[in-house]
């Protein structure tokens, strides 16, 4: 103990002391542990002897509770006991009458249960406060194993921002090279086909009255084949727009919308029997030209594929079970198709029809998915052969619009 | 139809050429015309110079200006006309494939008249050059010191 108090300034002093508690907790190997307390022992006895050598009485008891008090905070519960015998021996053999011989007088009992009671006292407080300690010590291990394992999995999430950032960055560029490379493949078709369609309008003008019908009929195939070709290219040039555009977000009254172009498309449909069926339609929140381009295609297509039913039924409404968004719907009794096909219904120029039984250049529901993603938003088909087909997509609602307008007639 | 002013035509194409005179011609139009095939070589009549040394020094009514072109570009030329005090007059129509927004923002910030985007279909191509050949040429009062005939 005069180790642990060395006189310094109160600073280094508790640094040493610090320095010191820490040494002494390393102490594991029980031959140390033991031998801790019979050094502590010896030290407090010889200190004892020293007092009393110089005329000081009974101080050999608070010395040897001392040296098992520290015993027990350094060394732990088995050398403290062995402590406490050694210094209930030693003191019984050097400061009890009769002195040199471990014989106990009957009136120096119960001297020597207050120092057994205050030996197992101090001791069992320095129990405690050491299981305290090593609880915490495991405590703060853990804890330094779980900073580490933290630390190590907040770089590797890092590390995985950086690459997802890095492919990001890759397949912007990759997206920016394929959009220009469709534009300019779209740009230049159609120049040359311009020349196929003119040069073969001049000959059938220049020549026409000279050809014989087979003749007539090939010039007219190449040109029914270049206005196809120039359709294609169209679409094509509209379709990689769509991936380049900014989009101009708003609330959108998809009512108003679909009256549009139920409108607009009921104008070519005069003479047909269709029974439209338009059910009350949420504000949503896109783009209005796009969003108008998917009602288009998607209504077009039904009276399309709706063509030979007497009546045609097509159905518009939307499923609002959802708090942010809406699936809306358009629905036919047409042809329908066959459900097995249908993750090809969305690719560019994928046709399920003959272009004798249905005319289109199969962009139409590639444009609808490209614009719908854009919004976020998913599309989905369903259908069975000649029992009609339902096509759906989700799309955000205006916020503060949600509530629905009168019923479009 | 008491005068035609003088087209100049800047075109690389030579099907596009033969397709846009076949027009014109349809209309009459086509005696008045002079057909460069690229930027450097519409910049040299403008200018008379090079191989238009020796024309007389006046503008035409109008010019139809393809954008892509060889050695000088569409715009550029369009640029070059736009910031000369004695070119600048000169309506110029551009007459491209492209549907391209900033083509068509860039031609009309550097002063273009007219942006028209060829049809793909003959018949309406046919139509364009017409009514372009007879509005500019015929029609419109070109500013003093063009070609009359």
């Amino acid at each position: 103990m005069t180790d642990l108090a060395d006189g310094r300034a109160p600073g280094g002093a508790r640094r040493t002391l610090a320095y010191w508690n820490h040494e002494f907790q390393r102490l594991q190997a029980p031959i140390l542990r033991y031998g801790f307390a019979v050094v502590s022992v010896a030290i407090g006895l010889g200190l004892a002897l020293v007092l009393q050598y110089y005329g000081f009485r009974d101080v050999a008891l608070p010395v040897l509770t001392v040296a098992i008090a520290f015993t027990t905070w350094y060394a732990g519960a088995g050398p403290s006991a062995m402590a406490v015998l050694l210094s209930a021996a030693c003191f019984d053999y050097l400061f009890t009458e009769p002195l040199y011989s471990f014989a106990i007088s009957a009136r120096d009992l119960p001297y020597f249960f207050i120092f057994l009671a205050w030996a197992a006292i101090v001791a069992s407080f320095s129990a405690v406060r050491r299981r305290i300690e090593q609880g915490l010590r495991e405590t703060r291990d853990h804890l330094q194993v779980e900073v580490e394992q933290r630390r190590h999995r907040e770089e590797e999430i890092r590390k995985l921002n950086r690459e997802l950032a890095v492919r990001a960055a890759e397949l912007e560029s990759t997206n920016k090279e394929l959009e220009s490379f469709a534009y300019s493949v779209s740009h230049d078709l159609r120049a040359p086909l311009r020349h196929v369609a003119g040069f073969s309008e001049l000959l059938q003008k220049q020549a026409g009255a000279s050809l014989d019908d087979r003749s007539q009929r090939y010039v007219r195939t190449i040109l029914e084949a270049a206005k196809k070709m120039g359709n294609l290219i169209d679409d094509l040039l509209a379709f990689s727009r769509i991936g380049r555009a900014e989009t101009n977000k708003t609330a959108v009254d998809l009512n108003q919308l679909v009256k549009e172009v139920v409108a607009e498309i009921g104008q070519e449909t005069k003479g047909r029997e269709i029974a439209w069926k338009i059910a009350a339609l949420p504000v949503c929140y896109g783009d209005r030209a796009m969003l108008r381009l998917v009602v288009v295609n998607l209504v077009a297509n039904a009276v399309k594929f709706t063509r030979m039913r007497r009546p045609a039924e097509i159905e518009i409404g939307c499923m609002d079970g959802r708090e942010k968004d809406v699936e809306v719907f358009v629905k036919d009794n047409g042809a329908g198709f066959d459900m097995q096909y249908v993750n090809k219904l969305f690719g560019v120029f994928q046709r399920l029809h003959l272009p004798e039984q249905f005319e289109g250049t199969g962009i139409g529901l590639a444009t609808v998915q490209r614009i719908i993603h854009r919004h976020g938003g998913t599309v989905r088909a369903e259908g069975a052969v000649d029992r009609g087909a339902t096509f759906s997509f989700s799309l955000a609602k205006a916020q503060g619009a949600a509530e629905r307008t009168g019923k479009t007639p | 139809m008491s005068t035609i002013g003088r087209i100049l035509i800047v075109e690389d194409d030579p099907n596009d050429v033969e397709l846009t005179l076949t027009a014109l011609a349809d209309y009459n139009l086509a005696n008045e015309v002079v057909v460069t095939r690229d930027g450097q070589q519409a910049l040299d009549y403008l200018y008379c110079r090079g191989e238009f040394h020796g024309r007389s020094n006046e503008n035409p009514a109008v010019l139809l200006l393809d954008l892509k072109l060889p050695k000088i570009g569409g715009l550029e030329v369009l640029q070059q006309i736009k910031a000369d005090e004695r070119l600048k007059m000169i309506p110029v129509v551009v007459l491209t494939s492209s549907h391209e927004e900033k083509d068509m923002m860039r031609s009309y910030s550097l002063g273009v008249n007219a942006y028209v985007v060829k049809p793909v279909d003959f018949h309406e191509f046919v139509n364009a050059v017409k009514e372009l050949g007879v509005f500019w040429a015929v029609i419109n009062q070109p500013p003093p010191g063009s070609v009359k005939k």
